[in-house]
């Protein structure tokens, strides 16, 4: 059935040409999730739609039609002026690439789209990147239900004790501390699990952990954004 | 219906041009075919002739019959300045204004990971080796205020103040002759936040 929503928030995560003068829009939006949406006409000369379809802006989304591709009607914007600049931009863009690589279309994520507005809000407000993209990307995972918890041994429950050592399977958890893969800190995962990332190990180790398990969930396409930061540092 | 295989591979090559899709393509190709085949000719010969004498300019980047095009080539310009801009069209904007007297480099498009365009597929390079030139005192960053125009803007700028070049970016804000009553809310926010002292 054609359904008809009308001031659902959302973000831009992406948009494409479609067809002649139209923009598709991949959208992260409150209630729906990520979504895609048609923008007719927004590649128009002049087009006042196109200006207001920025990434990294709170929008009010008015669509309709049956999906998967709905027709977007009219979007007004919501933010309060605070916007990404500077290097912060790449991080938004990194945000936006997992997004779209890894959150399937159509199912609502209230919590994780809670987590990337506050996200971009702490990256528009200049903290450092590195903490709070660790943050993003755990709760990602884990609302995706690819990462286990941080605090038990697998199997065991036994509790991780910060001064010992672990390792990390990816369809397990935290087991023995392994000869072939990589050793974290105990202090590390639970660091991690409370979301501190003020110990420099904490931060060097857990990007560690979050890169093994991202390169397993993306497979063999890299990330594009990580690609680009690549190139940039080799001129 | 099955088409004559010219005409379909017509309406195919039609295609290439952005915003252009198969329903279009077929009107186009009907029409020059049926009503305009002496403006066919002409497409034709302009396509081959084009794609034979334009190069872009070992200076600006931009598309240019001669080595370097008659705009770099002109000595009544400052060479102190260069603009920075993402397209051809850019430039013609900035020229028509007359705002502007210092030189260009045209970027022939923008840093935008998710599209995968990286520094290679913009003369990102040859603008730092531009810029370099012993005579460029300011370059000014004229890309689109759009995410990816930004983040070009902000990559362009570390690169070049490392290499100990002034570098600006074009203000943006409520247009001429605005009124804030008609200006989106959007519009004023950044002119807020980009305001200056006076
Ligand atoms: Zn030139």
């Amino acid at each position: 059935m054609p359904e008809r929503i009308n001031g659902e928030i959302g973000l831009v995560l992406h948009s494409h040409p479609y067809k002649e003068t139209s923009l598709l829009i991949e959208a992260f939006t409150r209630h729906h999730g990520r979504i895609s949406l048609m923008a007719r006409g927004a590649r128009r000369p002049h087009s006042a739609l196109k200006a207001k379809l920025l990434p990294f802006q709170p929008l009010a989304f008015d669509w309709f039609g049956k999906g998967p591709l709905y027709t977007l009607h009219a979007v007004e914007w919501q933010g309060d002026g605070r916007s990404l600049a500077g290097a912060a931009l790449m991080c938004g863009f990194y945000l936006n690439e997992l997004l779209m690589r890894l959150l399937p279309p159509g199912d609502p994520h209230e919590a994780l789209y809670d987590q990337y507005r506050a996200t971009l809000q702490e990256l528009a407000d200049g903290l450092e990147a590195e903490p709070v993209l660790r943050r993003f990307e755990l709760a990602l995972l884990t609302e995706l239900g690819y990462a286990q918890t941080l605090t038990e041994l697998a199997g065991s429950g036994q509790k991780v004790e910060p001064d010992a050592r672990y390792g990390y399977a990816l369809d397990l958890g935290v087991t023995a501390p392994s000869a072939s893969g990589p050793v974290f800190a105990g202090k590390t995962l639970l660091d991690m699990a409370a979301g501190d990332y003020r110990d420099p190990r904490t931060l060097a180790e857990s990007k560690l952990l979050m890169r093994q398990l991202l390169a397993h969930y993306l497979g063999d396409k890299p990330l594009a954004t990580r690609q680009l930061l690549i190139d940039l540092q080799k001129i | 219906m099955k088409l004559p295989g010219t005409l379909e591979a017509l309406i195919d090559a039609l295609r290439v041009l952005p915003g252009v899709g198969p329903k279009s393509a077929a009107r186009m190709a009907y029409h020059l075919m049926q009503r305009d085949r002496v403006g066919a000719q002409r497409l034709a010969a302009c396509l081959t002739t084009a794609l034979d004498k334009l190069h872009h300019c070992e200076r600006c980047n931009n598309f240019s019959e001669t080595p370097v095009c008659e705009l770099c080539a002109n000595p009544r310009r400052d060479a102190r300045l260069l603009c920075v801009v993402e397209m051809p069209v850019d430039l013609n904007r900035m020229e028509e204004t007359q705002a502007y007297k210092g030189l260009y480099f045209v970027l022939m498009g923008r840093l935008s990971p998710l599209d995968g365009i990286g520094p290679r597929e913009i003369g990102l390079e040859r603008l730092l080796q531009r810029a370099q030139d012993g005579v460029t005192q300011e370059v000014v960053l004229a890309t689109n205020y759009t995410a990816e125009g930004e983040a070009t803007a902000h990559y362009l700028s570390e690169l070049l103040k490392a290499r100990g070049l002034k570098v600006s970016r074009i203000a943006r804000g409520i247009p001429a002759g605005g009124e804030l009553e008609y200006v989106d809310a959007m519009t004023i926010a950044q002119a807020f936040t980009d305001r200056r002292a006076l």
